[in-house]
């Protein structure tokens, strides 16, 4: 559907008629317009100057870019996730984190960061769940004995899973893009997303035998640890629909998403938890999320397929492969871009973006299309919690009213442990490739 | 009149992302529970509810502009007085202006070349129109919500008033 990998009818000669509108989109940016109007003002320029792409071909994309059936688990799974928060079984499921990991000698830290993944297991966006991790977890984590700013630190860096443990929407673009299920690649997702919110717990773990911000007194008992979960049952039936559906192949991901947010609006309008009366508050404030992610998919597209019809990737590829042919060389370059690109925006629009440029590239290398898949997401993951822009920084601080400056400050344990999981995830393809049998 | 102009633009956004988010979930739930209890699907299921995403979209980037809660790289705001922030806020919204303006110039052209060519959708077969002029509806909510703010940050920078700094969208 998309068109990305037009053979180019001209060898790519690096000018300003590509380079101006480039420049043009990171001044606009600098200026603080917002990035859906910079890239696509970038675009306009881009096709006016170089003509490789008539004009109105914008008009078309900002319609046939959004017609597609993949995409609606977006907005879906951005409300599972709010209605989860509203109906009050997201604290379940914190409850059951802490029942399960709490009489560690980190006991609250770490039944925060596993909070957060079974958030992920719900949710598909990473903001969202953000904003509410942070305003149940951070009064409980002060009060354990952290400081708040590491605190927001802490629930910032745990909800980057948010995006790497499936259901998530950064898996659904990219599929989208590349053209792979994304039923495949949330299964091959599990581990890698796994791997990452243990290196999180570790982080959080080391870092609190250094400064000793807390030690847990909490004994760990089975039948508290029955009765917690049994509590939280509803909360738990529901990542066991979305994911065993999806991974039985019995829902798509956008089934599997309406599905669940049916399911928990019925179980929060049967518990009393959730009210008629909430509905439009509930779905006005996902649909405007929704409204702010996808323009920015809408607008990187017809770049992206400008790039391509420019043959600024194959350009990009000759460069590299000219200077190494080295596998592992390329494939740290590969990550250097990521998170370079990560620190600079969004994870969504720099798939748009930079898939189909280094995509090619992990073919030439022989790379699993798979594994660039999970290797991109986890590097661009990253940028969740790095500044400038790490949007999870932002949020957290919105909510905490801790200034961002504080909050970063904590956050360079966390960076540098998912950035050894990318690392991993790289060099060892199997990471990503267990659970599909390759 | 004059009521019902006012509550739409206190609510418009508002009621119109509720109906198109409630038709989404409903239409694929249905679907879904069609697919297992009579073994069948529609044939306007999958396309209504595509269709209606594409409103929820652009009426959401709409909302958003109102809110003023498109993201944005604002780090220089936080080191620049509260005039300076106004000015980049307007002129962010300039340029919103101008992309929009081009935005519903071209969706319209498609627009129209679907009503001139009759193009039929592939399950309802009606004028493909009707889902095509979502781009355009957006964009000139896009550009009403435009017009309002920069009249609204023009009147606070003579007044002297802080710029209005967006509503929060998480939290």
């Amino acid at each position: 559907m998309y068109n990305l990998y037009q053979q180019p009818a001209v060898a790519f000669e690096f000018g300003w008629d590509v380079g101006g509108p480039l420049l043009l989109i990171v001044a606009l940016l600098v200026l603080g317009v917002p990035m859906w109007v910079a890239m696509g003002i970038g675009v306009i320029a881009m096709l006016h100057f170089t003509e490789v792409l008539p004009l109105h071909l914008l008009g078309e994309s900002l319609f046939e870019g959004m017609d597609a059936f993949a995409l609606i688990a977006v907005p879906l799974f951005i409300l599972t996730g709010d209605v989860l928060v509203r109906t009050g079984l997201s604290n379940k499921l914190l409850d059951i984190a802490e029942a399960t990991a709490g009489s560690f000698r980190s006991g609250f830290g770490s039944s925060t960061v596993l909070g957060c993944g079974f958030f992920s297991c719900i949710s598909g966006s990473d903001a969202a769940g953000c904003a509410a991790l942070g305003r149940m977890t951070i009064n409980r984590l002060t009060n354990a004995g952290y400081p708040r700013s590491y605190a927001a630190a802490l629930v910032a860096s745990g909800s980057c899973t948010g995006i790497l443990i499936p259901p998530s929407i950064a898996y659904i673009v990219i599929g989208l893009i590349l053209g792979i299920s994304a039923s495949t690649l949330f299964v091959a997702a599990i581990v890698p997303g796994v791997i990452v919110l243990i290196s999180i717990m570790v982080a959080n773990v080391l870092v609190n035998r250094f400064r000793g911000y807390e030690n847990s007194t909490q004994k760990f008992s089975i039948k508290h640890w029955l009765k917690t979960v049994w509590n939280g049952r509803y909360a738990l039936l529901v990542p066991i629909i979305i994911l065993g559906g999806i991974y039985s192949g019995i829902f798509t991901p956008t089934e599997a998403a309406a599905v669940a947010v049916v399911l928990i609006i019925t179980i929060g309008l049967i518990q009393g938890t959730l009210k008629l009366s909430d509905f439009p508050e509930m779905l006005v404030s996902s649909a405007k999320v929704n409204g702010v992610i996808l323009p920015t998919v809408a607008l990187s597209l017809p770049l992206a397929e400008a790039l391509g019809a420019l043959s600024v990737p194959q350009y990009f590829i000759e460069q590299v492969l000219s200077v190494t042919e080295n596998y592992n060389y390329i494939l740290l370059l590969i990550i250097g871009i990521l998170i370079i690109a990560g620190c600079v925006m969004e994870a969504v629009p720099n798939i748009v973006l930079i898939a189909p440029v280094l995509y090619p590239l992990s073919q030439q290398i022989g790379m699993d299309h798979v594994h660039f898949c999970i290797l991109m997401v986890t590097s661009l993951g990253i940028g969740f919690i790095t500044p400038p822009i790490g949007l999870n920084l932002f949020v957290i601080s919105g909510v905490t009213g801790e200034s961002i400056l504080n909050v970063a400050k904590y956050v360079f344990p966390y960076v540098f442990a998912m950035l050894c999981v990318a690392i991993l995830i790289a060099f060892v393809p199997s990471i990503s490739l267990v659970l599909l049998g390759r | 009149m004059k009521a019902l102009i006012q509550e739409f633009d206190r609510n418009g956004e508002r009621w119109l992302l509720l109906v198109f988010y409630a038709f989404v979930v409903t239409v694929i739930f249905v679907e879904v529970i069609r697919r297992f209890v009579f073994q069948y699907s529609s044939i306007w299921g999958e396309e209504t509810a595509r269709y209606a995403f594409i409103y929820l979209v652009w009426i959401g980037a709409a909302a958003a502009v109102k809110d003023r809660a498109h993201i944005r790289i604002d780090i220089i705001f936080k080191f620049l007085p509260p005039m300076g922030v106004a000015i980049l806020y307007l002129f962010g919204d300039i340029v919103t202006l101008a992309f929009a303006c081009a935005a519903l110039y071209w969706s319209f052209e498609s627009v129209e070349t679907s009503l001139r060519f009759g193009a039929a959708t592939h399950g309802l077969r009606i004028n493909q129109a009707w889902f095509t002029f979502a781009v355009p509806f957006g964009f000139s909510l896009i550009l009403i919500r435009l017009v309002q703010s920069i009249r609204r940050d023009i009147s606070d920078i003579r007044a002297g008033r802080a710029p209005f700094s967006g509503r929060k969208l998480f939290g």
